[in-house]
C-alpha cells in the first residue's frame, strides 16, 4: 500500500480533529505516533519480562560481582574488586577462556564452510530437494544436551559404538578414550559442536543462493565466466549478508556452549575442557561462590562484546564493498 | 476495507467471542470439577515432598519400598518422592528450589552447614531424635539437630575396592594386609596378563574412591589433633604432607588401572567387572554395590576390601555429625512455616527410624540407619559377599579417623582437589604442581575465608 493512500484516507478516520483535515501531513504523522504507540502496547509485556528476567538480573550480577555472596544465605560482604583479581590471576579461568575462543572461532569457521558446502550442494539438485534438505536439518531439532548424551553413549571408551566398531574391524589402536584423552578432548566437542549448528546454518545460506538474481548469474555466463568466477564474483559476494549472520549466531553459539560440556566432560578431565560458561556455572552454583561466577560471567559478556563487535565490523565492512 | 467485509469481519469477530466464552466458561468449569476430583482423592491428608539424591539400585528401592509403606499406614500424610536423577547437579536443584520457594518437606541435605546458616532447615525435633543412637547426630551451635541419617553411619567404610573372588581363587591370590602386598597383587594380576584395576572419574567425585584409601593414613595421624584440614588451615600441616600418596596414586593409576578411567562412570565399574574387563573395580557404594552385582550377575562371586597401610591399619574416616560434610535427611524450614507440612514431615521421619522401615531398608540391601531398637532388626545376610562388610566392621586393624572440615567452602576447595588429582594423574601436570595448586586453592578459599 502506498504511503499517498495512508495519508488521503487518515482525515476521514480521525473525525473531530480539524488540524489533522486540513493538514493532511500532520494528520498522518499523529496517526504514526498512535501506531507506534499501539506497537509499544504489543510489545510492552514482552519487554516487561525481558527487562525483569533478564536486563535487570545481569544488571544485578555486576552488584553480586563485588560480593562474596554464596548464593543461598542472605547475608553477604562487599569484596571490592577481589573475585576480578582472583579471576584474572586464575590459570584455570584462561584456559576456560582459550576454549570457547577456540570453539567459538573453531565452530563458526567450520560450520560456515561445510553448511555452505552443502547449501551449494542442495541449491544444484533439482530432484528430492525437499528431502535432502529435511536430513540436513535434522540434527539441528534435537536440544544440544539429548545430541551430547547420544554422543557420550557413542564414544564411550569401553563399550560405545565407535569404539568397539574400531576393535571389530581389527584396528583396536584406533581406538580411543574421545571423551577422557586430553590431548583430544577439545578438539572432539568442536567435532561434536558442529553438528548440532549445521542446519539453521545450511537453510539461511540456502535460502541467501536462491535469492541471487538469476539475471547477475546468466549475464556473467554470457560474459564467459567459468562456474568458479561466477561463485567468486556474483555469488559470494551477494551472500555477504547470510556470512555475517551466520557467523555472529554460530560465533554466539560457541561462546556459550555449556551443555555439551556439562554431559560429556564435567569439564575434564581435570580442567582441560572448561569453557568460560561451564566454570560460570561450577563456581558460581556448583561452589557455592556467587559472587566469584557473576565476576567471571561480566568477564564472559565483556569477551562476547568485544569479539562479535569486532567480527562484525570486519564482516560489515566486506558487505559494503561487496 | 469495504462496509461488507467489515461486518463479515465484524459478525465473524463476535462469533469467535462467543465461542471462546462458552470454551472458557467450560474449561473454567472443568477446572474446577477436577479441583474437587482431587481434593476428594485425598481428605484430611498433608502431601508432603522427599527429595533425595538417587544412587545405587539398592538405595532407590530401599527408598521407595519405605515411602510406599509409609503411604499405606499412615493416615495423616502422603509422602511424594522427587527423585534428583543421575547427572543432576544437587547444589543447582537445590538452589533452584530455594530460589522457587519450593522446599520440599524432607530432604536428602548434602552441603547441610551452608543450608543451616542461611536459615532453610527446620530443626528435627527430640521425638524424631530420641529413636536414634546418640552418636549418629549432633546438635549445631545454636543447640538444634538440623540432621539425621539416611542410612547406617558406618563411616567410609562402604569405600572399598571390590574384586572377583572366582579368579582370586583360581589364581592363589589373597585379600592384602598391607600396602606393599597391595601393590604385589596388582603386579601378580597384571603379570596374569589382565587388568587390575578398574577406577572412574568422569563425574569427577569417584575419583575419590583410590584416593582416599591411599590418603588415610596421613589423615588419620591428625585424626587427634582435629583433624588434618583443620591443620593445615592453622599452618600446622600442608597438601606438601600428602605427597606420598599422591605419588602412590600416579603409581597406581599409571601402571595397574584399566585405561579410559578418566571418562569411565561410577556405574560402569561394576559392568566393567562383571564383564571380566578387570578383576577388581573401586567403590563407594559398599553392600550396595555387592547387592546389584548380585542381581545383574547372580553366578558372579564378589567380595570386597580396604587397601591397607604399610602396618596393615584399615583407617576409615568416622562420618562427620557436624562439619561441612554432614550428610542426612532434614525437615525444610518453609515446612516449619506451614505447620502441617512440619507434622507430615515429622511423622514421616519418626517411621523412617522405625524397625518397620529399617527392615524394609535391609531387605533392599542397604544398611539401616543406626536407630536404638538396633538389635530388633532383621539383618539382610544373603547378599553374596557381604559377610567382608561385616568383618571388615569387627577387623582388629580398623582404626576410625575424623577430619572435620568446619569451613563451609571446604566443598569448594574438595571440587577443585579432585579435578587437579584427575589432572595429575592423567599427566597434564606433575605432583609438585598439583601441590602448589591446591595449596594456592586452600588458603584462597578456606584460610582467606
Amino acid at each position: 500500500m502506498s504511503e499517498t493512500h495512508t495519508v488521503e484516507k487518515a482525515p476521514v478516520r480521525i473525525s473531530g480533529t480539524p488540524t489533522a483535515q486540513s493538514d493532511p501531513v500532520r494528520g498522518g504523522s499523529q496517526r504514526f505516533r498512535r501506531q507506534r504507540a499501539a506497537m509499544f502496547g504489543f510489545i510492552a509485556p514482552a519487554l516487561l519480562v525481558y527487562l525483569v528476567m533478564v536486563i535487570a538480573p545481569s544488571l544485578q550480577s555486576i552488584q553480586i560481582s563485588l560480593t562474596d555472596w554464596d548464593g543461598v544465605n542472605d547475608a553477604y560482604n562487599y569484596v571490592g574488586l577481589s573475585n576480578y583479581e582472583d579471576i584474572l590471576g586464575s590459570e584455570r579461568f584462561w584456559n576456560a577462556v582459550k576454549n570457547t575462543l577456540l570453539l567459538g572461532l573453531g565452530s563458526a569457521v567450520i560450520v560456515n564452510v561445510i553448511s555452505l558446502a552443502v547449501a551449494l550442494l542442495l541449491d544444484r539438485l533439482h530432484h528430492w530437494q525437499g528431502f535432502f534438505r529435511t536430513i540436513v536439518y535434522l540434527p539441528a531439532l534435537v536440544s544440544g544436551f539429548i545430541a551430547a548424551t547420544i554422543w557420550k553413549y557413542i564414544l564411550n571408551f569401553n563399550f560405545g559404538a565407535v569404539n568397539t566398531s574400531l576393535r571389530d574391524l581389527g584396528v583396536p589402536t584406533w581406538a580411543h578414550d574421545w571423551l577422557g584423552d586430553s590431548d583430544i578432548v577439545v578438539s572432539v566437542l568442536l567435532f561434536l559442536l558442529c553438528f548440532t549448528l549445521g542446519g539453521n546454518t545450511t537453510l539461511i545460506y540456502l535460502a541467501n543462493l536462491q535469492s541471487v538474481p538469476q539475471e547477475l548469474v546468466e549475464a556473467a555466463r554470457i560474459d564467459g565466466a567459468s562456474g568458479r568466477q561466477v561463485f567468486r564474483f556474483v555469488t559470494w559476494p551477494m551472500l555477504a549478508g547470510a556470512v555475517t549472520v551466520n557467523l555472529t549466531l554460530a560465533m554466539i553459539a560457541g561462546w556459550t556452549i555449556f551443555d555439551q560440556i556439562m554431559v560429556l566432560t564435567s569439564g575434564g578431565p581435570g580442567f582441560i575442557s572448561e569453557t568460560m560458561a561451564f566454570f560460570i556455572y561450577k563456581v558460581g552454583f556448583g561452589e557455592y561462590r556467587a559472587g566469584y561466577g557473576s565476576a567471571a560471567a561480566v568477564v564472559l559478556f565483556i569477551v562476547v562484546l568485544v569479539s562479535t563487535v569486532v567480527a562484525n565490523r570486519y564482516m560489515r565492512s566486506r558487505e559494503i564493498q561487496a | 476495507m469495504s462496509d461488507a467485509t467489515m461486518r463479515i469481519t465484524g459478525t465473524r469477530r463476535r462469533t469467535v467471542a462467543a465461542v471462546m466464552t462458552v470454551l472458557g466458561a467450560v474449561g473454567l468449569t472443568a477446572c474446577a470439577s477436577g479441583g474437587e476430583e482431587e481434593g476428594a482423592a485425598a481428605p484430611d491428608k498433608t502431601e508432603i515432598r522427599f527429595t533425595y539424591a538417587t544412587g545405587d539400585e539398592s538405595w532407590n528401592g530401599a527408598v521407595k519400598s519405605v515411602v510406599e509403606a509409609y503411604n499405606a499406614q499412615s493416615e495423616i500424610a502422603t509422602v511424594q518422592l522427587d527423585p534428583l536423577t543421575g547427572g543432576t547437579d544437587y547444589a543447582t536443584a537445590v538452589k533452584t528450589m530455594d530460589a522457587t520457594g519450593n522446599w520440599p518437606a524432607v530432604i536428602d541435605m548434602r552441603d547441610t552447614r551452608t543450608y543451616i546458616e542461611a536459615g532453610k532447615l527446620a530443626p528435627i525435633p527430640e521425638e524424631v531424635t530420641a529413636l536414634l543412637d546418640d552418636a549418629v547426630y549432633s546438635p549445631a551451635s545454636d543447640g538444634n539437630v538440623y540432621v539425621a541419617p539416611s542410612t547406617a553411619l558406618n563411616g567410609e567404610i562402604g569405600l572399598n575396592i571390590i574384586y572377583d573372588k572366582a579368579y582370586f581363587a583360581e589364581n592363589d591370590l589373597e585379600v592384602p594386609a598391607t600396602y606393599d602386598e597391595f601393590i604385589e597383587l596388582l603386579e601378580e594380576i597384571k603379570a596374569n596378563g589382565d587388568v587390575p584395576l578398574a577406577t572412574a572419574a568422569g563425574e569427577i567425585w569417584p575419583s575419590d574412591q583410590l584416593w582416599k584409601p591411599l590418603a588415610s593414613p596421613v589423615f588419620a595421624e591428625w585424626s587427634d589433633k582435629g583433624g588434618f584440614w583443620a591443620a593445615v588451615e592453622e599452618g600446622k600441616a600442608s597438601v606438601e604432607d600428602l605427597r606420598e600418596p599422591l605419588d602412590r596414586l600416579k603409581y597406581i593409576t599409571d601402571n595397574f588401572v584399566l585405561e579410559g578411567w578418566q571418562s569411565t562412570q561410577d556405574a560402569q565399574t561394576t559392568t566393567l567387572l562383571v564383564n571380566h574387563q578387570a578383576v577388581m573395580a573401586t567403590s563407594s557404594a559398599g553392600i550396595g554395590r555387592l547387592n546389584d552385582i548380585h542381581k545383574v550377575a547372580p553366578d558372579f562371586e564378589a567380595g570386597l576390601f580396604i587397601v591397607p597401610d604399610d602396618e596393615g591399619h584399615i583407617n576409615v574416616l568416622k562420618n562427620s555429625v557436624n562439619g561441612d560434610t554432614l550428610s542426612g535427611l532434614s525437615i525444610s524450614a518453609q515446612a516449619k512455616e506451614n505447620g502441617a507440612e512440619y507434622d507430615a514431615a515429622v511423622d514421616f521421619l519418626t517411621y523412617f527410624y522405625s524397625v518397620e522401615a529399617a527392615d524394609i531398608i535391609e531387605q533392599a540391601g542397604v544398611i539401616a540407619p543406626n536407630i536404638k531398637l538396633a538389635d530388633e532388626i532383621t539383618r539382610n545376610t544373603a547378599i553374596p559377599g557381604a559377610e567382608d562388610y561385616f568383618a571388615l566392621l569387627e577387623s582388629p586393624e580398623l582404626v576410625w579417623y575424623q577430619n572435620e572440615t568446619l569451613s563451609p567452602n571446604f566443598s569448594a576447595f574438595n571440587t577443585f582437589f579432585r579435578q587437579t588429582r584427575i589432572e595429575m594423574q592423567d599427566g597434564q601436570t606433575s605432583i609438585d604442581e598439583a601441590i602448589a595448586k591446591s595449596q594456592a586453592e586452600f588458603d584462597n578459599t578456606i584460610t582467606a575465608g
